[in-house]
């Protein structure tokens, strides 16, 4: 069984289609980027799968359950957890207390004692090298740190299934190898399924397995990275459309 | 664990002394009494809004149905005094609860649920004028029940109400310090990340709603059978919400302390103001414009970081770099 199955989603805003009919099959511990032009509806199929933006029409299945119709904070207590394009922490907290809440909420069916919260939060955030920076404000970080910590909060709740969104936009090249590793270690020390969005195309090729090209809110394409990317209309969405990456 | 106890003994024991002062007066035993009423009142809304984020504009109507339900239910159908504190109370809590989820569930942003919330203020002044059958109407409500227990005297009901305004503090730091303030102060900060790191904001919302209203339900109820007599602008918008807002909005929004802060200081500024009754009015009305303009965070708060700040950069200038990001937010 997959881990993640998507039937016919939809989802239209103003009924403009965002998203418009995408069947995806995403097998246990893949690391799959989602690729297309702006606008194409990457991040609106990523908010589909979690609940942020409820699909208008057709089924998404975690382990063959349901997920449509739960808010996301459930599908989030049923293990799947989402980085943000912009990245949305708590900014009266520090890097530690933003994990913790991760630890203490992300879990489903448990309530987990605050030491139990606090040594989830340590470990997410030894895995993201972000243990040094623990007792420091988010609001003093960068936007790269920001997303790190988002994901630190993620990993924190331990997840089965992680979504995130162009979290590489703007680094330099040693943070974007760094951010790839951490990506690669998500998967292989704890076994999380990766669906990613990126515009970093030297990133896609070197960190993904199978790369799934959405265009006009469809899948034009599906593959291996070397593949997808050589395929004629896939190099016709992104030069029609102004791709610049 | 002491230090978080702390700041609550000492509010206690210096409010502990007030009666030392005015013992000989009953008219300022009745002001600081009333002054305590109110900080409890701005506590349970502090945990509402402060905490939350819900602008509940029916602070006085949740604290009226907790002080008529308590006299009619002790009054007419012979309920012993605190069974029915109690009960009026678990209503006001039902009530608050209930408008927590008209809110939450149609997502309404702060402004509507003011507005919901004010709408249900009205609706509650309307409903005392019009059951004058049963809230006395226009002509009040008197009220027999505590009439001859420690309610009734001059300096007791003063530590009554001490002792509620104490345990409401603990009450509020313990919640803080648990599950539930720790999903307070996530989707306070940011809703969507709140419901991404797996909190249930819709429920902890009600919570919030539901606590605060039996807070405010059994204030409202000790004060109804303290005084023994009750009308229609006991629990008034004017008299109870404007006042509590702005004692909030002075001390610092979900401060633990900001509630006494502002419960005292306005106290204060009401006996001074005691022969301008008019004027009062324009003054609440001005400052509350003020206040939610000028310091979002709160006025004491604020004053107090721009006081730091100023004293931190006379003796070392390397703070400069953090300071902004506190006064932006
Ligand atoms: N909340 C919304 N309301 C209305 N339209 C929206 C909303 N969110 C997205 N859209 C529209 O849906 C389409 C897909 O947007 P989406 O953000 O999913 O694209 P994307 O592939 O993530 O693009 P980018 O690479 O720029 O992030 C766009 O045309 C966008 O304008
Ligand atoms: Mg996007």
């Amino acid at each position: 069984m997959p881990v993640l199955e998507l039937t016919g989603v939809e989802k239209h805003f103003g009924g403009l289609p965002a998203v418009d009919g995408v069947d995806l099959r995403i097998e246990d511990e893949e690391i799959v980027a989602l690729v297309g032009p702006n606008g194409a509806g990457k991040s609106t199929l990523l908010k589909a799968i979690n609940g942020l933006q409820p699909p208008t029409r057709g089924s998404v299945r975690l382990a063959g359950v349901e997920l449509v119709g739960l808010k996301t904070h459930v599908v989030r207590q049923r293990g799947v957890a989402m980085v943000l394009q912009h990245p949305q922490v708590f900014e009266s907290m520090t890097v530690r207390e933003n994990a913790i809440v991760g630890g203490l909420f992300g879990v489903g069916g448990e309530r987990p004692s605050a030491a139990t919260a606090a040594q989830r939060a340590d470990d997410a955030l030894t895995f993201t090298g972000l243990i040094d920076r623990a007792e420091v404000d988010v609001g003093a970080l960068t936007l790269h740190e920001k997303r790190t910590v988002e994901f630190a909060r993620a990993l924190a709740g331990q997840p089965k299934l992680l979504l995130l969104d162009e979290v590489m936009a703007g680094l330099n090249d040693t943070e974007l190898a760094a951010s790839i590793e951490m990506i690669r270690a998500a998967r292989n020390e704890l076994g999380i399924t990766i669906i990613w969005v990126e515009h970093v195309m030297n990133a896609v090729m070197s960190l993904a397995e199978r790369v799934v090209v959405l265009h006009f809110g469809r899948t034009i394409a599906d593959g291996v990275p070397a593949d997808v990317m050589a395929e004629d209309d896939v190099i016709a969405a992104y030069l029609g459309t102004g791709g610049d990456r | 664990m002491i230090r978080a106890y702390a700041p609550i003994a000492i509010a206690t024991a210096v409010l502990a002394c007030v009666p030392a002062l005015f013992a000989g007066s009953p008219s300022m035993m009745t002001v600081v009494t009333a002054g305590l009423v109110f900080a409890a009142y701005a506590i349970a809304f502090n945990l509402i809004f402060g905490s939350t984020g819900q602008l509940f504009l029916c602070t006085g109507a949740l604290a009226g149905i907790g002080g008529f339900g308590s006299a009619i239910l002790s009054d007419r159908l012979g309920v012993p005094m605190v069974l029915s504190i109690g009960i009026a109370g678990a209503a006001a809590s039902v009530v608050g609860g209930a408008l927590s989820w008209v809110a939450v569930s149609r997502s309404l942003g702060t402004i509507f649920t003011g507005i919901v919330t004010l709408t249900f203020s009205l609706a509650f002044q309307n409903f005392v004028l019009g059951r004058g059958d049963l809230t006395g109407g226009e002509n009040g409500l008197r009220i027999s029940a505590g009439s001859d227990g420690v309610l009734d005297h001059q300096v007791a009901p003063y530590y009554v109400f001490l002792a509620l305004v104490a345990v409401y503090l603990v009450l509020f730091r313990r919640i803080q310090r648990s599950r539930m303030g720790w999903a307070f102060r996530a989707l306070r900060d940011d809703e969507v990340a709140a419901k991404l790191a797996g909190v249930a904001v819709a429920r902890y919302r009600i919570y919030a709603g539901a606590i605060g209203s039996a807070m405010l339900g059994v204030a409202g109820a000790v004060f109804a059978h303290h005084r023994s007599f009750i009308g229609t602008t006991t629990y008034g918008f004017a008299n109870v919400d404007i006042r509590v807002l702005v004692m909030v909005a002075f001390g610092g929004i979900g401060s633990l302390l900001g509630p006494i802060l502002g419960a005292t200081a306005f106290t204060a500024l009401d006996e001074v103001l005691v022969d301008y009754a008019q004027l009062r009015e324009v003054l609440y009305g001005v400052v509350s414009v003020v206040l939610f303009l000028g310091f979002r965070r709160g006025a004491a708060p604020t004053i107090v970081d721009s006081w730091n700040r100023r004293s931190s950069r006379w003796s070392v200038a390397k703070r400069a770099d953090s300071a902004p990001e506190a006064d932006s937010r």
